[in-house]
């Protein structure tokens, strides 16, 4: 129960996130960029407990429900949560950044430049957020399918 | 048992659906509050009722995943429902018209602005999260 739980904080708190990123990227002014990109940070409380919870309550099922040690398919689990946190983090930074930039863009008149657009668009900082997501995915894929099991 | 040998893609996509469409109404939730202390933002609406309206494919989903798995499986209960599955639908069938009714509000609030609108965002997205809440964990600790 507690897991699932985890685990609904997790995707839940991501799609959130994701959803005012990308309304950010759509966003005409700097000032509104910057305002729904610092309500990306108001998912994290939700995701970091999720992020916790599937680790915790995911190694204390582990142990109840008596699943082998070399249980592969937990292992890469275990893989795919570190990766998820890893780009996750990358993607975040990004994200902080185009922030940061759109803030200091509308506090001198809330024009749009071709930094921050380039900034917001940025292939490789974006890729890392939806890394983090299918990564996340491939996780819940694993949950379900217990390959091995 | 059931649990172990259920086929994959119907779980998978209840789940998925689920997790999203809790994920939408996060949203919904989060602009409607913060547009309380902030509403002069019309950012906030757009996000609001973006994020309703990207729940609705997650509630299809969500439900025909959820009637295929318990069309494979109602033999099993032997003609009497246990709570979990009760609980299940209620969230998704009568439960179905709180969503809907916040997705008429998010409508309403992102044409007029008006904070009644905002508030009952609010509101319907809090109720529902908690019905949504209440299913996950009846269905992943099988309340009898």
């Amino acid at each position: 129960m507690f897991h699932i739980t985890a685990a609904f904080l997790l995707v839940g708190g991501s799609v959130s996130a994701g959803i005012f990123n990308a309304l950010a990227l759509r966003a005409e002014r700097p000032s509104e960029t910057a305002y729904l990109l610092g309500l990306v940070r108001v998912t994290l409380p939700f995701i970091y407990v999720g992020v916790l919870g599937t680790l915790v309550f995911g190694l204390w099922l582990w142990h109840e429900l008596h699943f082998s040690f070399g249980a592969l398919w937990i292992w890469l689990s275990l893989v795919l949560w570190v990766a998820t946190n890893a780009l996750g983090g990358i993607g975040g930074r990004h994200q902080e950044r185009s922030r940061a930039l759109a803030e200091k863009l509308a506090d001198a008149g809330d024009a749009s430049t071709p930094e921050l657009q380039a900034l917001l668009h940025d292939r490789t900082g974006n890729a890392m957020s939806w890394l983090a997501g299918a990564a996340t995915i491939g996780i819940l894929v694993l949950m379900i399918w217990k390959p091995g099991t | 048992m059931i649990a172990f040998s259920r086929p994959f893609w119907p779980l998978f996509f209840h789940i998925l659906g689920g997790m999203v469409l809790f994920g939408a109404l996060l949203t919904a939730l989060i602009a409607s509050l913060v547009a309380g202390q902030r509403p002069e933002r019309p950012a906030l609406r757009r996000a609001a009722f973006t994020a309703l309206v990207v729940g609705i494919p997650a509630f299809v989903v969500f439900r025909i995943a959820a009637q295929v798995i318990y069309s494979d499986e109602k033999d099993v209960f032997g003609g009497h429902d246990p709570t979990w599955v009760g609980i299940g639908f209620f969230v998704t069938d009568p439960g179905l018209l709180v969503f809907l009714a916040a997705i008429g509000c998010g409508y309403w609030w992102l044409r007029s602005g008006k904070p009644l609108a905002a508030r009952l965002v609010a509101g319907l997205s809090s109720v529902y999260i908690l019905l949504l809440a209440i299913a996950w964990l009846a269905m992943s600790g099988k309340w009898d």
